[in-house]
């Protein structure tokens, strides 16, 4: 990104965007060539899926692209809030436009597909289902975009849903950490005397990740979640060995419980 | 070839600035403002100086020369700082500035970055006092007691010199990026607007000021909407605009309360369902609001368009003009390459007759209100030559390209054009392109 009084050369940026832009424009144009072909084809009512397809294409395309954006953004570099408001409400759109296709049918081979190239932020080997497309609990609207349902599910279906890995979710709690300003206060302060912040969410991002922004009700903060636990669990992936002790725990109170 | 006011053509006139295209980030030009009586031309940079330019007095006896505008002060306004509490650097970057109307001899302008607003009292001094007998020649103070004559300097004149000078620094009262700064008609009072919050400030007064506006939710988590510019009504000190990022505006007054949160106006456009997608929100977010001359009207520029309000009817503009509608279907690839994110500000001309807005490829567009007229001009070196009158320019937007015409797909989306203004009296206008400044006016016939 740009630096701040920095005297560089404009070309570098230039060189950037230069790349991206002649082949997103190219991308795009190509996307909407096909698309236009396919509504002249089929008429006002075109096929569902067809059209279906294409906003599908389209959303995951643009949600791809809006947590990349808000992943950029890393400590440091400033997000204007401008922008991180309008990142996240196009995000709560997109969200609310797939709860409200949650009923619809889409062929899941043609939307991971669909997905693979576009979708810049998800790894080759983790492609992500709509929540139609979710096999596993029947009409149950959770995506599979949670690690912790996903972790559930993981028996059910392992070969359709595999989660967003913990890559994502710390992306975007990194990015939302970034915003540094949203909260006038030192996160510090707020999780010093609480020990449960390991399990509760707490402030406004993750507060934004459990009302509904995001279908992920676990804490962001990874890196609190490390500060946090028992020394012996010091590995990475901080999020999944939180949820083993979750499970541990449990386990261990049954134990308890049942003598 | 007629365009916008009448039979108006627009020339080449002069460009500042680099002429190589390895731009330096710090030469980016981030403001473009005329005084009051267009004699001054003020830019700021992402570097955080600002450049005064002064138009040369006419030259009578060649009449087709319009008075140039040559440099007249340079100074380094704003520096770049550290927040501590939130390690975080704040731009020098000068987001706005304005001009204050003249008082006496001396000008003074407002520049702003995203902290702090300074008053800057541009001065010249052509004259120096000369004859005193109270030094030695080698500049060490005589001995008081071998003084025996009263000696009064005499003023002579010297090597015009202008000098500015920061008179006052209103810092600290802005927790988050200031936009605007606009300058009430009482000549006392200015005001200052970040993401989220209002403040009006004594123009004398820098340790305090007064928070007007406050949209920033008690839960952070329930902000969807900030503040994007706010400007004074022309004439009533009272009134003021706020514009929005959901394309919102509101009107206040400042009688009603003292913090007006509550608006006396919303404008707001309903939205064309049809046009609806996941970028409709960003492409409504209003980039610039501006007062027409006489107080009547308002115009404001969104991502696509630009449109006129009569500030008497709050449910719909009465003009909407399209800048570049042929980047609606590109909408995607510009919100990848963030362009979609680009703030273009808009202007008047002196009697609000034609609007001015700025676009992508170093092209700006014209709006003749009255002719129902528009123009897409460009700012480039090669249309360059001294008086050469500027060729309009076409965008094609789909099928077949006419000759002369430039694809949407050849535009170049680096070049934009954010920051233009135009002359308070005459029809000159200054128009920035990324590190370069151009200016132009209309063929005297």
């Amino acid at each position: 990104m740009l630096g701040r009084g920095v005297k560089r050369k404009w070309s570098c940026l230039e060189e950037l965007e230069v790349e991206t832009l002649p082949a997103a424009a190219a991308e795009k144009e190509k996307n909407e060539v096909e698309e236009e072909e396919q509504k002249d084809e089929d008429g006002l009512l075109a096929s569902p899926s067809k059209s279906d397809m294409s906003h599908l294409q389209q959303r995951q395309r643009v949600l791809g692209l809006c947590l990349e954006k808000l992943q950029r953004y890393q400590a440091g570099v400033e997000l204007s809030l401008r922008r991180s408001v309008l990142l996240i409400n196009t995000l709560r759109q997109i969200q609310e436009d797939m709860q409200s296709d949650g009923v619809g049918t889409c062929a899941p081979e043609v939307l991971l597909n669909g997905v693979h190239s576009d979708s810049c932020i998800l790894r080759e080997d983790m492609p992500v289902t709509c929540p139609g497309c979710a096999e596993g609990d029947g009409g149950n609207l959770s995506p599979p975009l949670s690690p912790e349902s996903s972790s559930q599910e993981a028996t059910s279906s392992p070969d359709q849903q595999k989660s967003l890995p913990a890559a994502t979710i710390n992306a975007f709690s990194d990015a939302v950490n970034a915003m540094g300003y949203l909260s006038d206060l030192a996160l510090d302060d707020i999780f010093e005397d609480i020990d449960t912040s390991m399990y509760e969410t707490s402030d406004l991002p993750s507060a934004w990740a459990s009302s509904s922004l995001w279908p992920v009700s676990v804490s962001l903060w990874a890196d609190e979640d490390v500060k946090m636990r028992p020394p012996g669990h010091a590995s990475a992936g901080g999020l999944q060995s939180c949820l083993m002790d979750l499970n541990e725990l449990d386990h261990i109170m049954e134990i308890l419980v049942k003598s | 070839m007629a365009g916008p006011g009448g039979d108006m053509q627009w020339c080449f006139s002069q460009v500042k600035g680099a002429i190589d295209d390895d731009v330096a980030e710090a030469d980016i030009i981030s403001t473009v403002e005329f005084n009051h009586t267009g004699e001054l031309l003020a830019t700021g940079d992402k570097g955080g100086r600002v450049v005064i330019f002064q138009q040369e007095i006419e030259n009578k006896s060649q009449p087709q020369f319009r008075s140039e505008y040559n440099v007249y002060s340079t100074f380094q306004s704003h520096e770049p700082e550290f927040d501590y509490l939130k390690s975080l650097e704040i731009e020098e970057k000068i987001n706005k500035i304005r001009w204050l109307p003249q008082k006496n001899a001396a000008q003074f302008l407002l520049s702003t970055n995203d902290k702090t607003i300074k008053l800057w009292k541009i001065s010249e001094r052509d004259k120096r006092p000369e004859g005193y007998n109270l030094k030695e020649e080698d500049g060490r103070y005589k001995d008081p007691n071998t003084i025996t004559s009263l000696r009064v300097p005499v003023l002579i004149p010297m090597d015009l010199m202008v000098e500015a000078s920061p008179r006052r620094v209103f810092a600290n009262a802005h927790t988050y990026h200031i936009n605007s700064i606009s300058v009430n008609s009482d000549n006392e009072t200015y005001l200052s607007a970040d993401d989220l919050r209002i403040n009006l400030w004594h123009l004398e007064i820098t340790d305090r000021s007064f928070n007007i506006v406050d949209i920033k939710p008690a839960n952070m988590e329930e902000l969807t909407e900030v503040i994007t510019a706010a400007e004074f009504h022309p004439h009533q000190c009272n009134t003021f605009v706020y514009s929005s990022s959901k394309g919102t505006i509101r009107l206040c007054d400042m009688r009603a309360s003292a913090l007006c949160d509550k608006h006396s106006k919303l404008f707001e456009e309903p939205e064309d369902p049809s046009n609806r997608s996941f970028f409709s929100e960003i492409i409504s977010s209003i980039s610039d609001v501006k007062f027409s001359h006489n107080g009547r009207y308002m115009m404001t520029r969104d991502y696509l368009s630009v449109k006129i309000w009569d500030l008497n009817m709050e449910n719909r503009p009465v003009e909407t003009y399209q800048v570049h509608e042929y980047l609606r279907s590109k909408l995607c690839s510009l919100y990848e390459n963030d362009c979609i994110f680009d703030k273009f500000e808009c202007c008047w001309n002196g009697n609000d007759s034609v609007v001015m807005t700025g676009s992508y490829n170093n092209f700006f567009r014209m709006f003749d209100r009255g002719q129902r007229r528009d123009v897409t001009l460009e700012a480039s070196r090669e249309n360059s030559k001294p008086l050469q009158v500027l060729k309009p320019r076409k965008v094609c937007a789909g099928g077949k390209r006419k000759k002369d015409e430039i694809s949407v797909d050849s535009l170049d989306f680096n070049k934009k054009i954010l920051h233009t203004a135009w002359h308070p009296q005459d029809n000159i206008i200054a128009v920035a392109t990324t590190n370069n400044l151009y200016i132009f006016q209309d063929k005297v016939n």
